[in-house]
């Protein structure tokens, strides 16, 4: 657990968000960056959204670690490309889950990171959207509470068993707040561009960061623990057809866990395109073949193909869940299987921008006995 | 006067045997309806070809899981329905097809629709919950008293349209103090008469219900103006009401009406180049980074107030908690009111903005 690297302790008379909004509004002024992407409370004081601003008076309003996660970062980092592209330097201060989802997109040509400062900060997780709305000022008190004690039992359910809640290794920078004095953090650079952001700041990196690396050590060893039990408890409870349609049963197809996931990029959705659409003598011969037809039909069809399609890339946010009218534990549910297809493959996603999807790479030899079993099997 | 079937049974189990017989003598080809899916309880709408399934069928549960006529929409879209089936929709449904059908949305040739005097539904919530078992007593009770049930969805309390248009027979929940014993079908059509005939029961003159529709639409009515005043009092400024979305586009993607296969906010046309948070950023110090909900919450108003059905879904699935129905409700209220039109009343009324009147509102002129 020895450790050379560095970082720079700040110490923030009035406290933590102050001290970050006092660093970005110095990297503004000085040119560190052209504009900062990152979450503001709305005017209205009751939910947050993503603001890109260049303005330091307007940073009162930012709020680099929200209690909820309205929007997945990833999305505002994705929905900004035009101004990335176009070559403005912009600085964004995410979660490290929405980080990982913004490096994922970035290899599905959604998200340019060229012209992009990725930060990130050690989260204590979020509290469910749903609550938090229903009295937004007991829910900063709570998380508030929360925070400061790195207690995540009011935080949602995926953020409890959240083992990847520190630096990621694909961002530029990391402010590290674990173990750290409630007005203290630490910047600890990532990336050449980090290290060439704080130098040209004349931020000097000489403090020990060995005491914070091994605390996010020890959590992310308790997490883990706590996050294998669960999904050994999920996955008794889910495994099987009956299970599974046991567990989307009270889905009513709204969609809205792909309209919120960072992953779920595609303009159209294959499932709500006319290739899934039928005529009604289609649909009533699918009945007839087995007494009845449940109607919006293929719903666990879908909750298949979409897990096909970003289970490798999903970094277990959470927004699914927050999202679904129908409490379904779905962000649970694809934790458990993304876990599972990512571990096959020894892939984190967002853990490294060059580190290619697995579906896009070929492997000559690759799951030999999955080949094995089925040998033979061919009409061939 | 409409001739009315008498069972002698409670209203859903009449209804269910009436389902049954129209299947098993071949009548329909299929019944859609409500029924039990899961070992929980849980409740979804079902296509069911097999008589014997219908025994599952919960036609009158108090849930709306999906808008079914956005389904039916949907299911007859690409070729119409040949062989005839038998609907068990609630009247904002049956009106919000009716709508789609003036889209060219599907067809309805070959359906035979069954509605009720609607009570209203619970939440979507309760039902994630599974707390509606247990609320099926109090709920039949307090329509027993002409009450509107506790808990049911504000749009459904506040709904003024509980008495279906179009629909071939009309199951007589409201007012209908006898409905443990009793299950009375309107036969409002030549075509449901003609389905009903050989079912066993007694055919007798009908006469509708008139006094306890009257007084549960003056309690309805006292509703939607509570409602209306809540969201319309002073204060209610668009930008803050929608404020907290967060973009998720389930209140589009539940309404009946929304049928478009790609919104506008989802397509390239609202997507911005550097040139827009560019000129953000110079007047203002800042941007929205993520899509702005309140331009995308006025223009979906636009484009469904003159057929909302006040279906209540869209606040429904809100995670946000916006009361989205009660806006629709008072947006197209008046929308409807200035065309004088009732969406999904009569097929064969064009819908306002597709019809050309000469002379009108020759004030805003």
């Amino acid at each position: 657990m020895a450790s050379t690297r560095k970082g720079a302790l700040f110490s923030a008379e009035q406290g933590r968000q102050a001290g970050i909004r006092d660093f970005i509004g110095r990297a503004l002024g000085e040119g560190g960056f052209d504009a900062v992407l990152m979450p503001a409370r709305l005017s209205t004081g009751d939910s947050f959204t993503y603001l890109l601003i260049n303005d330091e008076s307007v940073l009162e309003r930012a709020f680099a670690l929200p209690p909820i996660m309205p929007v997945q970062g990833a999305k505002a980092v994705s929905s900004i490309r035009g101004l990335a592209r176009d070559g403005a330097a912009i600085a964004a201060f995410l979660r490290p889950c929405e980080a990982r989802a913004a490096v994922e997109l970035s290899k599905l040509g959604q998200v340019d990171l060229q012209n992009l400062t990725l930060v990130t900060l050690d989260c204590p997780g979020v509290l469910p959207l749903a609550e938090y709305l229903e009295s937004p000022t007991k829910g900063d008190e709570i998380f508030q509470d929360g925070a400061r004690n790195w207690n995540s039992e009011p935080m949602r359910r995926v953020c409890q068993t959240c083992d990847r809640f520190s630096a990621t290794g694909a961002e530029d920078l990391h402010i590290g707040t674990l173990g750290q004095k409630d007005e203290d953090f630490l910047l600890i650079p990532q990336s050449p561009k980090g290290e060439g952001l704080l130098d040209a700041l004349g931020i000097s990196t000489e403090a020990d960061i060995s005491g914070w690396e091994k605390e996010v050590y020890d959590l992310a060893q308790e997490r883990k623990a706590t996050k294998s039990q669960a999904q050994d408890e999920l996955e008794a409870r889910v495994q099987g057809t009956d299970n599974l349609l046991r567990l989307l049963s009270n889905c009513i197809n709204c969609r809205n866990c792909m309209r919120v996931c960072p992953i779920c990029y595609c303009r159209q959705c294959h499932f709500d395109s006319e290739k899934t659409r039928f005529g009604f003598e289609d649909y009533l011969a699918r009945a007839q073949a087995q007494g009845g037809l449940r109607l919006p039909a293929d719903t666990v069809l879908f909750h298949i193909g979409r897990m096909l399609h970003m289970s490798l890339s999903c970094v277990s946010c959470g927004a699914c869940q927050d999202a679904c009218p129908m409490d379904i534990p779905v962000a649970e549910l694809f934790g458990l299987v993304g876990d599972a297809n990512q571990g096959a493959f020894n892939y984190v996603p967002g853990r490294s921008r060059d580190e290619p999807i697995p579906l896009a790479t070929f492997e000559q030899e690759e799951f030999e006995e999955v080949e094995q079993s089925h040998a033979g099997t061919s009409a061939t | 006067m409409p001739k009315v079937l008498k069972l002698d049974k409670a209203a859903e189990d009449g209804l269910r045997d009436v389902l049954t017989t129209l299947l098993e003598t071949g009548k329909v080809a299929g019944v859609f309806t409500l029924a039990r899916i899961g070992q929980e309880g849980e409740v979804a709408f079902s296509l069911i070809s097999d008589p014997e399934l219908l025994k599952d069928a919960v036609p009158l549960f108090p849930l709306m899981p999906v808008n079914a006529g956005k389904v039916l929409s949907q299911i007859t879209l690409v070729e119409p329905d040949a062989e005839p089936v038998a609907v068990v929709l609630r009247p904002c449904a049956l009106r919000a097809l009716t709508e789609l059908m003036k889209r060219k949305q599907g067809s309805l040739d070959n359906f035979v629709f069954i509605s009720l005097t609607c009570p209203g539904v619970y939440p979507l919530e309760l039902a994630a919950q599974g707390a509606i078992g247990e609320r099926i007593p109090q709920y039949w009770d307090a329509i027993k008293k002409g009450d509107i049930p506790a808990e049911v969805r504000p749009a459904c309390a506040s709904c003024e349209h509980f008495v279906p248009y179009n629909a071939d027979m009309t199951v007589a929940i409201v007012g209908n103090t006898s409905m443990d014993t009793e299950c009375e079908i309107a036969l409002n059509t030549k075509k449901a008469e003609e389905v009903a005939e050989g079912i066993e029961g007694q055919f007798v003159e009908g006469e509708t219900e008139t006094e306890a529709i009257e007084a549960l639409l003056g309690k309805r009515q006292g509703r939607k103006e509570e409602l209306l005043d809540e969201i319309g009092g002073e204060g209610f400024e668009f930008d803050t009401v929608f404020a907290k979305c967060i973009g998720c586009r389930a209140c589009s993607k539940v309404c009946p009406i929304c049928y478009c296969e790609l919104c506008f906010f989802d397509s390239p046309a609202n997507e911005h180049d550097a040139s827009h948070y560019e000129a953000e950023l110079a007047k203002m110090g800042w941007a929205q980074a993520v899509p702005d909900p309140i331009f995308y919450h006025l223009v979906r108003l636009f484009h469904v107030s003159v057929s909302c059905v006040g279906c209540g879904l869209c606040a429904d699935v809100c995670p946000s908690g916006i009361p989205l129905s009660a806006i629709a409700s008072k947006v197209s209220g008046a929308v409807q009111k200035a065309f004088d039109y009732v969406p999904g009343k009569d097929i064969d009324e064009g819908l306002p903005i597709t019809t050309f009147v000469p002379e009108e509102f020759a004030g805003i002129k």
